[in-house]
């Protein structure tokens, strides 16, 4: 190799400051007395700068700029356990230290047994409490909520655990979340006839801490379930109903029928195209003839 | 580090600074603005919560690179099977298909001053893996040591797939240079 065309390989290099000592030495000395490659470097360099000149390529959103901001103002005012998540590491984060929210054990049986107590209360409940009230625009985790359910299922959001075993996903989400979730299975259990398919699930960044995302499918039409801490999120706005000594939120948007409640410290989100207000989308927790009973008060009055 | 409301305030202060960056190299990596924007703000998350591991006088822009890098890997393993990468051997065949020297003219490609929006679209066009190590060399600025570090391959790797990069990209510019002179006749 001659020594031009060994200088002309390290061209790169010297314009990106990468040779030192003597090795840049002998490239200065030799360009010292080379034309040819003096005019190849400034060809690179004029290359280079072109490049860089093209800077910064792209600019964030003043909208993701806000939410940026909040999410790191979150962080000041309430500075979360900065152990908890290696992220020099590939994996989804994992809790690895006490949380700063806790349930107690009865807390922990999750939404399956949540459904029970429902169904128990729902069935003295339904003739006596029946209230509609509309109390504002919909709540920053509903329009959350509306927006990863529009996402997904544009393909922009792909899930990050795929399974049609709610025990699989409920297992997939312990260790992830400050809070416990677990997936009823009374469809599975029931041997009822199938009304609806768990596809799977991921996290999703809500606030300065994660959300868990579950997706569904009933009739070929998704439905999506969020759930967050209520300490993140208390449901507010859109049509309140309440019924069963739980209280609802019922918004419309972007077309989607959005459902949010907190039950047990948790708050929920449930998202669908379904008719009325989408309780039609409440099967995917609530399966059986007696749960119409649940339903039922979701349904507009004629 | 008594005061980690505090300690947080500095930290987010400097890190939203890097927000342009990481949302340009988000775009990079997922080519969707909102992938992008999702990625950037997992990075954030990630950040916070992690931030209580970065070593002082730590390199914030690197480790910030590092944690979105990370993240998108992540989510490209439960999309996929296993992460996506580039066929380079086509990559490298195309490159191979060319003539050895530069383009004919070394100047042709300045005779008309390039729009930044062009070379913005150029270096968008290019595979990933070259798009990524143009954009973290000629965009972002960081060192080949820093870029070996937060891709995980040895320098020499960085070396010459950034000239790959380079190469394919001075290619396109000069090939759309050609194209609208040809039009200007």
């Amino acid at each position: 190799m001659s020594k031009c065309q060994d200088i002309r390989g390290r061209m790169t290099l010297f314009l990106d400051d990468e040779l030192a000592g003597s090795e840049r030495a002998g490239f200065e000395r030799h360009l010292s007395q080379c034309e040819s490659c003096r005019s190849r470097l400034e060809s690179e360099r004029r290359f280079l700068e072109t490049i860089r000149h093209a800077r910064p390529l792209h600019s964030a959103s003043e909208e993701l700029r806000a939410r940026v901001e909040s999410l790191l103002s979150t962080a000041e005012s309430d500075p979360v356990d900065s152990t908890r998540l290696s992220p020099l590491q590939g994996p989804a984060p994992g809790r690895t230290h006490a949380s700063t929210f806790t349930f107690g054990p009865r807390s922990l049986l999750g939404i399956a047994a949540i459904l029970v107590l429902i169904l128990l209360l729902g069935i003295w409940t339904i003739t006596h409490e029946r209230k509609r009230l509309l109390v504002g625009g919909p709540s920053e985790f509903a329009l959350m909520a509306a927006n990863t359910h529009l996402r997904h299922i544009r393909g922009q959001l792909p899930l990050e655990v795929t399974s049609v075993a709610p025990d699989e996903i409920s297992a997939w989400f312990h260790d992830k979340l400050a809070f416990s979730v677990k997936l009823p299975n009374y469809q599975e259990s029931s041997g009822q006839k199938k009304l609806y398919d768990l596809e799977g699930a991921r996290l999703v960044g809500f606030k300065s801490d994660y959300a868990a995302y579950v997706a569904y499918q009933m009739q070929q039409r998704p439905i999506s379930l969020v759930i967050t801490s209520n300490q993140v999120a208390q449901p507010s706005g859109g049509e309140e109903i309440s019924a069963k000594g739980l209280t609802f939120h019922y918004d419309s948007i972007n077309g989607f029928k959005v459902i949010t409640w907190s039950d047990r410290g948790l708050t929920y989100a449930l998202i669908s195209d379904f008719d009325e207000r989408g309780q039609q989308s409440c099967v995917v927790c609530h399966h059986g003839s007696k749960d119409q009973d649940f339903i039922e008060p979701l349904r507009p009055r004629s | 580090m008594s005061e980690p409301g505090l300690c947080h305030a500095v930290f987010g202060q400097a890190a939203v600074e890097h927000l342009d960056s990481l949302y340009g190299y988000a775009m990079t990596l997922t080519h969707s603005q909102s992938d992008a924007e999702d990625l950037v703000q997992e990075t954030y998350l990630r950040a916070v919560r992690a931030f209580g591991q970065l070593a002082p006088n730590s390199n914030l822009k690197a480790w910030l690179f590092v944690i979105m890098r990370n993240a998108w890997l992540n989510q490209l393993r439960h999309e996929r099977s296993g992460p996506r990468f580039v066929n380079f051997e086509k990559e490298e065949d195309e490159l191979g298909q060319l003539p050895d020297e530069r383009v004919e003219d070394p100047y042709a490609i300045y005779l008309r001053k390039l729009e930044r929006e062009e070379i913005a679209a150029a270096i968008d066009s290019l595979p990933t893996l070259y798009r990524e190590i143009v954009v973290l060399r000629d965009v972002e600025g960081f060192s080949y040591h820093e870029i070996a570090t937060l891709l995980a391959c040895p320098a020499g790797t960085v070396m010459s797939r950034l000239g790959r990069a380079r190469e394919k990209l001075r290619r396109l510019l000069t090939g759309w240079q050609t194209t609208v002179a040809a039009r200007a006749v």
